[in-house]
């Protein structure tokens, strides 16, 4: 149950920065789950390197944090690539995300080889803590607060601040935005870099509790997207709904019946299209 | 330009045997597969406009169904194999196209990569029914009656077989070609133009776009049997999203917007595929670079270049 | 014979009321056009008309069949087109095939498919026939995104023509068009009517020339009701109407057709 949550924390970030680009650039990034994965691989990296230097090890997660966050520099050059086919039909943007998939897989096969890459020793650092009658490690709790910060931190931020409200106008109205004098490509470029950020802290913090992995981005896209699509597409509660869903219906499936697993999510995800076409939260507009 | 290009290939293809090394031959056989099914997904994309990342599943269920056919069942004629595959991706894909085409755009790629994803972990989870990652078995199946039991694997694969999986490409060809001349094809290209107004001239578009789903994942079926006789095995990786990324890939590459883009698609990104594969390990980041390239400057792919203004579809 | 008529139809949004209770009648052989200012429900009224939304109360019925929200599809079947008020046209598609698309739906081969089009003599003489009465006969084989503006609409009209409907409702048929080319496009479509068969024709339209100069019959709107409902000579009595509806007498009030 709590390891779901752990996991919905991690896919809430993710999600949160697809929706982010989507809301925004009305583009679906299929490579973000690519951004997740490099996310981890830097994240194990980082920490190796810090632990190396001296660091002491109850300060990893802040190495994590920074990793992630330094890494989303690879963000304003990707959108100067995608930016050469924003007029176009959305299934070329598409696929030139695709084509980042696959560029983005091979990177990380290049510097970190194909073996699994693990980060030893510093998961149970924090100690382990019981609740009611299990242990969590106390890093679980870590994510899962770190999670809801980010969320709580993003609401504040997309509601509140002068950028996030520009943000807000760009998603409902593209050309009225523009037209009050809203510079798009800054906007999209600052968009981009966060929501690649989203996916790089995400993938960086995830990976004390699990090995990195070639296949982890392409395997973690899937869940991201059901977790849009329950959430309804666009919709930033929506994403933190649909990650809680989809985290801990995992959870609680891989403790059961592990053969259901993702069956159980696209159940989940086909019952909310029939049922409520636009996702469970989506804005009236999208 | 286009009756030529399109005869230059026929001749090339049947004389392939007399020409080409048993190897390239090989090469040739899922290139084969894979232009029967991007016929399909290219009446999906090109014709009606709606652009699926699920392609993939039917292609997988194509596969599978040889599989189960030849092994489980111990049916090893391939004309019954085909029907059995066609039937069952028409069966398949009439719930989840209804479900599909109620949404467009990158909705509907969504939903049709969900899709795949759940046949694919449908796929790999349920051991006992489908052996897991390890798939099914593909036994060698009998051509209009024939066995060939005098023939090595590869003799069969690159006679036999080869001038079968043309014969069928050919049927298939011709089939799509009416398909999209039709007055059936032509209301799937006014969906894809303009919904609104199609409706409005009494063109129910939800029913074009299933029927355009349906026949499409029969097309998808059929290329996947094809592609696991060679293989000899069908495993779940045919039903991964990033297959149906691949199949799309390849259409772009062809060239969408004409006829023989499917089979162009195919054949460059095969031969393509092994010459990277020999020079790199790295291969998957080259195909990233071509696809952007593709997508950026030539987004009318191969046949965009080579035969501008011929639209035949 | 009444073919199209809206008993007691209400339309709310929320609580926007949009249409308060409009009851209209359209007879074979007349022409009908539907005035009023911004936001007085013409829009709405023929989402109504045309199958397109459902009433919150009331009826719509075309031919004595309740269509309320039945959709575009089923009423251009019982024999109702519409044209919208922006130009609709396939980009990539040819004159003569958007035409053929009509002409293929009306004859019901859009299940046909695996048979030839490009051989359907039935198919392409109609085509050409609707074409030559909008005077698109010369642009068959150009694609609708290459015609200039004015065609456009023609054609967009055309093709609705081709489904050879009882009645046709038109979304402002002249609206994006020069002042010098409404009249030669509003001829075009009355003499269209009569040679397709089309019995009866509702309008929308701002231009008062073309409302006072084709109709038969006139109804006003304000506020989601029918404020006046008559002939063109006694909404041109009636200088209340005229104030609140046109705002001005038309330049071309008492143009004899």
């Amino acid at each position: 149950m709590l390891g779901g949550v752990f996991h919905a924390a991690v896919l809430f970030l993710v999600a949160a920065g697809l929706q982010l680009v989507f809301g925004v650039q009305r583009i679906l990034n299929l490579a973000c789950g690519s951004f997740y994965a490099l996310g981890a691989y830097t994240g194990v990296s980082a920490v190796g390197w810090a632990l190396g230097a001296g660091l002491p090890a109850p300060l990893f997660v802040l190495v994590l944090l920074a990793a992630g966050v330094a890494l989303a520099a690879i963000g304003p050059p990707i959108e100067r690539l995608l930016r050469t086919i924003y007029d176009r039909d959305e299934a070329f943007q598409l696929l030139l995300t695709f084509a980042l998939v696959l560029m983005l897989e091979d990177v990380i096969r290049f510097v970190w080889g194909t073996a699994p890459v693990q980060l030893g020793g510093v998961y149970l650092v924090y100690g382990q803590a019981r609740i009611a009658s299990t242990t969590v490690p106390v890093y679980n709790l870590v994510v899962i607060a770190a999670g809801a910060l980010i969320a709580l931190g993003m609401g504040w931020f997309l509601a509140r601040s002068r950028f996030g409200r520009i943000v807000r106008a760009t998603a409902e109205n593209r050309e009225m935005a523009e037209a009050l004098g809203v510079d798009m490509s800054r906007v999209y470029v600052r968009v981009f870099t966060l929501g690649v950020g989203l996916g790089t802290v995400g993938g960086a913090l995830v990976i004390p509790a699990t090995a990195a992995m070639n296949e982890m981005g392409i395997e973690l896209i899937v869940e991201a997207f059901a977790v849009v699509v329950i959430g309804g597409l666009g919709s930033m509660r929506g994403a933190a709904a649909g990650a809680l869903i989809v985290g801990v219906l995992k959870g609680v499936a891989i403790a059961t019946w592990p053969e259901v697993e993702m069956l159980a999510i696209y159940v989940i995800v086909i019952a909310v299209l029939v049922l409520r076409p636009a996702g469970l939260f989506a804005r009236a507009t999208a | 330009m286009a009756r030529a290009l399109g005869l230059a290939a026929v001749t090339a293809l049947v004389a392939a045997p007399w020409i080409l090394p048993p190897y390239h031959l090989t090469l040739l056989l899922p290139a084969l597969g894979y232009s029967i099914a991007l016929l399909g997904l290219n009446l999906l994309f090109g014709t009606t406009g709606l652009l699926s990342f699920g392609h993939a599943l039917f292609v997988a269920l194509g596969a599978y169904t040889a599989a189960v056919m030849t092994t489980h069942l111990g049916i090893k004629a391939f004309e019954l194999v085909l029907a059995a595959a066609a039937g069952v991706a028409a069966v398949v894909a009439v719930p989840v196209g209804l479900l599909c085409v109620r949404y467009v755009k990158i909705y509907f790629g969504m939903l049709t990569l969900a899709f795949g994803m759940l046949f694919y972990s449908f796929l790999y989870k349920f051991y006992t029914l489908t052996g897991g990652d390890e798939g099914i078995r593909v036994g060698r199946p009998t051509l209009l009656g024939q066995a060939f039991e005098d023939l090595d694997k590869v003799a069969f694969l690159t006679g036999p077989f080869y001038y079968y999986a043309l014969g069928l490409l050919g049927l298939a060809a011709l089939g799509m070609h009416r398909i999209v001349t039709s007055p059936f094809g032509l209301c799937l290209r006014a969906v894809r133009e303009n919904p609104d107004k199609a409706g409005s001239l009494a063109v129910g578009v939800r029913s074009y776009r299933l029927a355009a789903f349906v026949v499409a994942a029969v097309f998808g079926a059929v290329g996947g049997t094809l592609l696991a006789v060679p293989t000899g095995l069908a495993d779940p990786l045919l039903a991964y999203w990033t297959h149906s990324g691949n199949l799309v890939f390849m259409l772009l590459l062809g060239g969408f917007e004409h006829f023989l883009g499917p089979l162009v698609g195919a054949v460059v990104f095969i031969f393509l595929q092994d010459q990277v594969m020999s020079l790199t390990p790295y291969w998957r980041f080259v195909f990233g670079v071509i696809l952007a390239v593709v997508v950026i400057f030539f987004p009318r792919g191969l046949m965009g270049l080579l035969a501008p203004r011929a639209r035949a579809a | 014979m009444t073919l199209l008529e809206a008993v007691d139809v209400r339309k709310r949004y929320g609580n926007v009321v949009a249409l308060d209770g409009v009851t209209l009648a359209v007879a074979a052989g007349e022409f009908v056009s539907i005035i009023g200012p911004n936001g007085a429900g013409k829009t709405t009224l023929v989402n109504l008309l045309s199958g397109q939304s459902a009433p919150s109360s009331g009826a719509v019925r075309f031919k004595g069949r309740d269509v309320g929200g039945v959709g575009p599809v089923r009423l251009a079947r019982l024999g109702m087109a519409r044209a919208f008020q922006l130009v609709h046209v396939f980009p990539a598609l040819t004159v003569g095939e958007t035409i053929a698309v009509a002409v293929v739906s009306r004859l019901g081969r859009g299940r046909r498919w695996l048979a030839a089009l490009a051989h359907d003599r039935a198919v392409w003489e109609e085509v050409a026939e609707v074409a030559e009465i909008f005077g698109l006969g010369g642009a068959l084989g150009r694609p609708a995104r290459t015609l200039p503006q004015g065609d456009k609409k023609l054609l967009d009209v055309a093709s609705a023509f081709a489904l050879r409907p009882e009645l046709i409702l038109l979304d402002e048929p002249t609206s994006g068009v020069s002042t010098a080319d409404k009249h030669a496009i509003m001829e075009v479509l009355v003499g269209a009517a009569r040679r397709v068969g089309v019995k009866a024709i509702v309008q929308v339209e701002h231009d008062m020339d073309i409302v006072f100069g084709y109709s038969d019959r006139i109804v006003a709107l304000q506020q989601g009701r029918v404020l006046a409902d008559g002939p063109p000579a006694s909404i041109l009595a009636d200088e209340s109407v005229l104030a609140a509806v046109v705002g001005r007498p038309p330049a071309g009030a008492g143009r004899v057709r």
